[in-house]
């Protein structure tokens, strides 16, 4: 991936190889339950820049509810993996939020570039590329980028998924 | 999309059945930068994608973890998962293994010591 503000490169990470043998490890208390809370309650009451932590994540109970429908019925699911599940949906937003995004002003600003007075320009991607991820890529167009003569920054975009086993079958034409 | 096509995609999904709230999910879009506005077909695909991501993570984390033993989806699981598969690659800086503290430093020592030794 390109360097952009969210990066998946571990070596960038503080705590890297060089102290361990091998991955990326995070301290861990002694007790070893799944205690931690992952985010700071008193968020609100100090600079303004911070979101709460309702606004940055989707409720715990309906990422919970998906897990558990998702996984054979009789199993359990730990705490902290719902909570840290929940922030990965969160980045899972992010991610495919701002791939398209970059797609699509590159190809704005190149049709924009020798053209004046440019009509609605319509382009329609697929996430195919952008993700290496092989489970979203397929055929799936729905949705229109669409930009008129002012510029404006409206992005519609399309993400494309391939059908997963197990899970409900979805037919878009 | 003909309205013909449209009811075929709607009864597909039991009337648009989603259980993650749409508005929530627009704000989590727009805190990306030089995002202003967002077509309704694009959130609602966003997610409906979000929902089947979830799944797909905690089914693959199950299967690969200690389901068989423990019968429950723990942290572990989605850390191994996301060091493993290349599909969740992108989760790897917020999915980080574990360790307990005093075995970190047990490990530090180690290799102070090795250090030490050449």
């Amino acid at each position: 991936m390109d360097g952009d503000s969210s990066t998946t490169d571990t070596t960038q990470l503080g705590i890297t190889g060089e102290y361990m043998t091998g991955g990326t490890y995070v301290l861990q208390t002694q007790d070893d339950d799944g205690d931690e809370s992952f985010n700071d309650h008193e968020d609100g009451n100090g600079s303004k820049d911070y979101f709460r932590e309702q606004d940055i994540y989707l409720p715990i109970a309906n990422v919970a509810r998906i897990m558990k429908n998702a996984i054979p019925q009789t199993g359990k699911i730990a705490k902290d993996a719902k909570e840290c599940v929940q922030e990965c949906v969160s980045e899972f937003i992010s991610f495919i939020t701002s791939e398209p995004l970059k797609l699509y002003l590159q190809k704005f600003r190149e049709a924009m570039k020798g053209e004046k007075g440019i009509n609605p320009v319509a382009v329609s991607e697929g996430l195919g590329e952008e993700l290496t991820d092989d489970s979203f890529t397929g055929q799936l167009p729905a949705g229109l980028i669409t930009a008129d003569g002012q510029q404006q920054n409206v992005m519609v975009y399309t993400t494309s998924y391939q059908q997963i086993p197990g899970v409900q079958q979805i037919q878009f034409s | 999309m003909s309205a013909k096509n449209m009811e075929k995609v709607e009864q597909a999904t039991n009337r648009k059945n989603i259980s993650l709230p749409m508005s929530r999910v627009r704000l989590i879009m727009k805190s990306s930068p030089d995002v202003s506005c967002i077509n309704q077909d694009a959130l609602f695909l966003t997610t409906k994608a979000t929902e089947l991501f979830v799944q797909h993570l905690a089914l693959s984390s199950y299967k690969n973890g200690s389901g068989k033993e423990t019968n429950t989806l723990s942290y572990s699981d989605l850390a191994n998962a996301a060091e493993e598969s290349e599909t969740f690659q992108f989760l790897t800086d917020i999915l980080p293994k574990k360790i307990l503290a005093r075995e970190y430093l047990k490990s530090l020592e180690e290799m102070e010591k090795d250090a030490d030794n050449l």
